[in-house]
């Protein structure tokens, strides 16, 4: 492993001296009742893994059934509940605590502080999250079978769905408020809780794409919660806000939810842009290129989020001049989006690269998140959306960058940070095996779907002609191994650093990774930072 | 080290204004929506 370098004892001293591992709590109330970012970092990260193992569940029930034409496994109806269960696990479930994970670990220990503002609300916002979880893969047990109206919850068919659909309208106003609360102990932690010399344009891009981000929820997760609380008052108190039966606008519920849902794309994408950021730098041994640049190109992205959300709706009929503006502000995206990749790929220039697990999955995100992007951009041409709309190419666009774009990042961060987490190293060639397995089994399963789309095949069908049979066959398959890939990735790299089995990792395991979290011990002792740490000037170093 | 009761402040008066951004947020679209629409 060519950039571990061994720094014991190196600048460990100041966190050693706070380490006050002896007064952690033990058992079942350390962890019910954690209070420490660092404990509730894991259960979020934990949460969110197992949350990707149900949604991946339900993605693979959905290809064994697409896996040929016909119907074999599941009827229309479960279908439905299938792609409906596996797109609101997967986002509400999977990927957005995932980050909040990382956030609760990273963030403290990069800006120097103790623990995040909250700490009580921090443990309420994750011990939210199990009840909400337990309630949305239990509606497939209600009467009627879980929500089948889309992950979008489209009026009128949630005024049409059985008693799950509240369960899953509860749950999702519980995973909101869990969310707000997170943001909000995000932003006050980063703006308020800053070591001396950590000034804003100072902190690791991470925490800048984390304070955007949290702004965003903010902004975004209240207008979800109205929407979907109209939903609930149609359903059982008599309104008519999207019942057409009643005098309602079911294309009413679309803007306002389009108006949360394009935003939550970017709070998906922008905390990976902030792991990616610190991770090319480090293996490429130099400093990030247009830091000031990428904190403006991510704010324009989040500012832009709020202009473009109809593009979702090109189809439900606008005026050709909306068309334009949303055409047009959907593409101007691709501006500052276009500056981040620039200084990913200049940072790498002439860089001393070296090519472990996070790098890979770092340079594998720039490619695959890229196509991605430029699908983006293509279906954001309003005469090409209006063909590809609700087909499978935008099944593989929304795929290539939630998955290669959101969760390529979250795998490289785990390599970056867990020796910082565990104390031990992973297993490089088991985490080379995941990256490439992963990487192949991911384009065999999507990249077909473009094809599939482009030939009119539309998304949420359990059956299909003929003529779809082979990429869909394809697609299967690929879908089992890259379900298989991140089995293994659990039980062969997580679960091994998890229990300490590895070589011990030294406090900076990178040698070209700069930052507050490399100044203390692996593992990170139990409380960090008790004391405002002196930094040096670029505030990448502790001092004393 | 727990925080100074100035930090508590600063950042219970933050949050509570992060807070209200939220329910204003909440409250204000299914107003609008009622009474406006789109």
């Amino acid at each position: 492993m060519s950039a571990v370098i061994d720094q014991h004892g190196h600048h460990g001293d100041h966190a050693h001296d706070h380490d006050h591992d002896h007064h952690a709590p033990h058992g079942w109330r350390r962890w019910l009742f954690a209070t420490n970012h660092k404990d509730i970092g894991t259960m979020y990260l934990l949460f969110s893994f197992a949350m990707l193992m149900v949604g991946g569940v339900l993605a693979l029930l959905i290809r064994a059934e697409l896996f040929q034409p016909g119907l074999q496994i599941v009827n229309p109806q479960l279908f439905n509940q299938l792609t409906t269960m596996h797109g609101l696990i997967m986002v509400f479930g999977a990927i957005m605590p995932a980050f909040v994970g990382f956030a609760n670990w990273m963030i403290p220990l990069q800006i120097g502080a103790a623990d995040m503002a909250f700490a009580r609300m921090n443990n309420l916002s994750f011990w939210l999250l199990i009840p909400a979880g337990l309630m949305l893969v239990g509606s497939f047990f209600m009467p009627g079978g879980a929500p089948a109206a889309g992950w979008t919850l489209y009026a009128p068919l949630t005024l049409q769905m059985g008693p799950s659909m509240d369960a899953g309208i509860f749950a999702m106003h519980i995973m909101g408020a869990s969310s707000i609360m997170g943001s909000i102990n995000i932003i006050v932690t980063i703006l308020n809780m800053r070591a001396p010399r950590m000034t804003l344009m100072k902190m690791p891009l991470f925490c800048w794409t984390w304070l955007i981000t949290a702004y965003l929820l903010i902004a975004v997760m209240p207008v979800l919660a109205g929407a979907i609380t109209m939903t609930l008052t149609d359903r059982h108190f008599g309104t008519h806000f999207f019942n057409p039966a009643g005098g309602g606008d079911p294309v009413m519920y679309q803007h306002i939810f389009w108006f949360f849902g394009h935003p939550e794309v970017y709070i998906m994408i922008l905390p990976a842009f902030g792991i990616v950021s610190a991770i090319i730098p480090a293996f490429a041994r130099k400093k990030l290129f247009g830091y000031t640049s990428m904190v403006y190109a991510t704010s324009s992205i989040a500012i832009l989020s709020f202009i473009v959300w109809a593009h979702h709706m090109f189809t439900t009929g606008m005026p050709v001049t909306g068309q334009l503006f949303f055409m047009y502000a959907t593409m101007l995206i691709a501006v500052p989006t276009g500056v981040k990749v620039f200084n990913w790929i200049a940072t790498m220039w002439r860089g001393s690269m070296t090519f472990e697990t996070p790098m890979l999955f770092a340079v594998g995100f720039l490619f695959v998140f890229t196509m991605g992007g430029f699908t983006g951009l293509i279906c954001a041409m309003a005469p090409v959306d209006i063909q590809i709309q609700d087909t499978y190419y935008v099944v593989a666009h929304f795929h290539y960058v939630l998955v290669a774009g959101s969760l390529y990042a979250l795998f490289a961060g785990y390599y970056y940070w867990s020796p910082k987490w565990t104390g031990v190293m992973y297993n490089e060639t088991r985490g080379k095996i995941h990256f490439w397995g992963s990487l192949i089994f991911f384009n065999v399963t999507f990249f077909p779907m473009h094809f599939l789309g482009l030939a009119g095949m539309p998304r949420r069908y359990a059956d299909y002609p003929m003529q779809f049979a082979d990429f869909n066959m394809l697609a299967s398959v690929g879908a089992f191994g890259f379900g298989l890939m991140q089995v293994y990735f659990f039980f062969f790299v997580v679960l091994p650093t998890m229990r300490g089995q590895g070589a011990k990792a030294p406090q900076q395991p990178w040698d070209g990774a700069e930052g507050l979290e490399w100044e203390v011990p692996s593992p990170a002792p139990f409380h960090t930072f008790e004391t405002p740490p002196l930094l040096n000037p670029s505030a990448t170093k502790v001092l004393g | 080290m727990a925080l100074t009761p100035e930090q508590k402040k600063s950042n219970l008066r933050l949050g509570l204004i992060l807070a209200s951004v939220a329910v204003a947020l909440f409250v204000g679209f299914m107003v609008k929506s009622a009474f406006i629409g789109v």
